[in-house]
């Protein structure tokens, strides 16, 4: 029971059913219910209900997906396309293919849209894809690409070692190989500016020297895995290796390969397997964008243990060693942890009572999962759909970040009806397939890994227990004192340079004059002696929040001029301004200036800041009729109320 | 019209996106429109899923020469099925 008004879903019920049906059809039923929702879809398509067609397309499942299924997908994208209804995230994607990329090609548009993204693509002819980076003039210039895609495989390795080839010459062979490629990629970036896709290559699946190939330098199976090696260890920062050699390895290898369509259309693979390419590239496309899923809802019972901890109490539960489902279930918790570890976020979500809920995880010996791997625990008996907006909220995360595992096919059919951007995988009876089950969806796609993402789960537990803390007392005061919070200062270096610019590039609200600065740039102010870059990080007892505050101020004859200053909206009305502040106020008296300076410059985001100098006592010296404003506090200052609940940790 | 005919003329409706499309045994490659070396790729690939054959390497590049129609298609579908 919800006690809020009825969901508007953006698909009618019976669109939904024929999806539930489609999703929960058997083999010999599924060629039949897929028919019946193209019908459906074309009908949409046709009858201008392109919104609606949309949003159904949107939400087919890509596993299970045949060729000619895809296809027949394809197509209605198409029709929405030329109908203006296909939106989505903007993205220009260079597809450059050493063989056929026309199906390819079509498939990636459909799947990136269908991940929320619209690309727009621009393919170019067969086999001509070093000409296209090399030429100047060619029109992958004029297309202005964000991304392009190379699309690849071993018949493009211009090199290949002999049989009776030294290591020495295996090794001259990889270098060289390796260095054309760089070159490709170092030319694509110098012209374009814009993120390279590479695909590594796929072996063929035939070993002339059968088990001795992987040894033997010169066997070619050992020459690609060498330049795989070689490709991912070397590609620079603005290139991502699309493994394709895992995609053919995962199919199997002689599945992966199908001969005939390269010897008929120079097709790369078995064509019922380019879905799965595609669909990995659109992965890639999605991560870019930001549109791969931050969080999974866990059920708990029958999905992270056998059996049902309320009735079968800790002693019946199926985990662990002992019993092959309880393995199942075990090995299923330590993939779980894994992406928890790598910055997934994982909630639980569970129909029990809250103390019945977490006694596994604080009591059970072959628990993988502990409670601090939980960013966000809700077992309760409300219905699902309604906990999940619970969850959302709580971590501040939109539906559409979430994938839900549930066990039961009741509650994922509900919660697909109630929450349709809440990603809702199938999963099969057998624990032992769930792993599989969720991987087909790459909802997890990342294109690189930074500190801030392995810290993520403990960031939001922190906070979770801040906003407790907070509830219990009446006065602010009281509160922030509590929170023995610490705060350090320093130049900004190498170090912090990276999390630096990511903060004044993407701060919003606490941000006075929103100047946007690319990496490169802040290192030149960073070395600069007429500029002040400073940055700041506050921690407490709960957590450290890292580096929350950034400001670049310029020395100007007698007074510095504050040309940023941002702060990330986790540590508001903390006292942070304060603490940034008295900062200035000292380095400005080291500097022996006679004054600050401050611009307000004002946006759709930041109305936060607008008084803010006013608030410290500056003095308004300008006010212009957009609303922007500058101002100017004398030196020494008196009266500026900089008292703060923050102990100052910064060196010297 | 044959069952064999009947299920050809699914998969070519399918493939070449026209629900209203009528097979006949005469028709060749230049009959149909679209009917390009791209979409003779999806068409066999639709074929050998539905029927569950296999057409060897020189059996499909044959299939796309003038000489070759609807009727030897199913003839070739019909062999294999039997």
């Amino acid at each position: 029971m919800t006690d809020e008004p009825a969901e508007r879903a953006d698909t009618p019920p019976d669109a939904v059913e024929l999806l539930q049906s489609y999703l929960s059809s058997s083999p010999a039923r599924r060629l039949a219910a897929f028919g019946d929702l193209v019908r459906h879809l074309q009908a949409a398509v046709g009858e201008q209900r392109q919104e609606l067609a949309a949003g159904l397309l949107r939400r087919v499942p890509v596993p299970g997906l045949d060729y000619t299924a895809a296809r027949g997908l394809a197509e209605i994208y198409r029709r929405l396309c030329a109908a203006g209804a296909a939106s989505g995230k903007g993205m220009r994607l260079a597809v450059l293919g050493g063989f056929t990329t026309e199906q390819l090609t079509e498939l990636i548009g459909l799947f990136s849209f269908m991940r929320g993204a619209s690309v727009e693509v621009y393919r170019a002819g067969y086999g001509v894809f070093r000409q296209e980076i090399l030429d100047p003039s060619s029109p992958l210039g004029r297309f202005c690409p964000d991304m392009i895609f190379l699309a690849t495989s071993w018949h493009d390795l211009a090199r290949r070692p002999g049989p009776g080839d030294e290591d020495s010459r295996v090794e001259e062979l990889l270098e060289e190989e390796l260095a054309d490629w760089l070159g490709l990629w170092q030319r694509a970036h110098e012209q374009l500016g814009c993120q390279v896709i590479q695909s590594n290559f796929a072996p063929p699946p035939w070993r002339p020297l059968g088990n001795h190939e992987a040894r033997q330098r010169a066997g070619f199976g050992r020459f690609v895995a060498s330049l795989n090696a070689l490709l991912q260890d070397r590609a620079p920062v603005f290139v991502t290796i699309h493994d394709v050699a895992h995609l053919a390895a995962a199919a199997g290898l002689w599945t992966w390969s199908d001969p005939r369509y390269y010897h008929l259309a120079k097709m790369p693979c078995a064509p019922e397997l380019l879905v799965d390419y595609a669909d990995s590239v659109a992965a890639l496309v999605g991560a870019r964008l930001g549109l791969s899923k931050k969080c999974m809802a866990l059920d708990l019972d029958n999905t992270l243990w056998g059996g049902i901890i309320g009735d079968d109490g800790l002693e019946g539960i199926r985990l662990g060693p002992g019993e092959p489902e309880g393995e199942a279930f075990s090995e299923f918790q330590a993939y779980l942890k894994q992406l928890r570890e790598r910055g997934v976020l994982l909630a639980v979500c569970s129909k029990n009572s809250e103390q019945v809920a977490k006694a596994p995880f604080e009591e059970h010996p072959d628990m993988v999962l502990r409670l601090e791997d939980i960013c966000c625990f809700t077992a309760n008996w409300n219905d699902k759909a309604r906990n999940l907006r619970g969850i959302a909220r709580q971590l501040n995360l939109g539906l559409d970040s979430f994938v839900l595992v549930d066990d039961n096919p009741a509650e994922r059919a509900l919660v697909r009806r109630a929450l349709p951007d809440v990603a809702v995988p199938e999963l099969p009876a057998d624990p032992a397939g769930f792993i599989r089950a969720i991987e087909a969806h790459r909802y997890f796609e990342v294109l690189s890994l930074a500190p801030e993402d392995l810290a993520r789960t403990d960031y939001y537990r922190a906070n979770a227990a801040r906003a407790q803390a907070e509830s219990s007392y009446d006065d602010l005061d009281g509160f922030l004192r509590s929170l023995a919070m610490k705060g350090r200062s320093a130049a900004i270096d190498r170090g912090s340079l990276e999390r630096s610019a990511q903060l004044i590039n993407r701060a919003n609200q606490f941000n006075l004059t929103t100047r946007r600065y690319a990496q490169a740039d802040l290192a030149v102010l960073m070395e600069d002696e007429g500029w002040v870059t400073q940055c700041f990080w506050l921690s407490d007892r709960f957590g450290d929040n890292g580096l929350i505050s950034v400001v670049l101020a310029k020395l100007e004859g007698e007074h510095l001029e504050i040309d940023t200053w941002v702060m990330s909206c986790r540590v508001f009305q903390r006292g942070m301004e304060r603490f940034v502040l008295a900062k200035l106020l000292d380095i400005a008296a080291e500097w022996e200036v006679t004054a600050i300076h401050g611009e307000y410059l004002p946006t759709e985001r930041n109305q936060l800041v607008r008084d803010l100098y006013r608030d410290f006592g500056f003095e308004q010296t300008y006010r212009g009729e957009d609303g922007g404003s500058r101002w100017r506090l004398g030196l020494p200052a008196g009266g500026v109320e900089l008292g703060c609940f923050i102990e100052d940790e910064s060196d010297g | 019209m044959d069952d064999l005919l009947a299920q050809l003329q699914e998969l070519f409706r399918t493939v070449f996106d026209d629900d209203q499309l009528i097979l006949r045994r005469e028709m060749t490659v230049n009959d149909i429109e679209g009917w390009d070396s791209l979409r003779h790729v999806d068409l066999i690939i639709a074929t050998e899923a539905h029927f569950r054959v296999r057409f060897a390497t020189a059996e499909v590049a044959r299939l796309a020469e003038r000489d070759q129609n609807i009727g030897t298609f199913l003839e070739l579908i019909g062999d294999k099925l039997s």
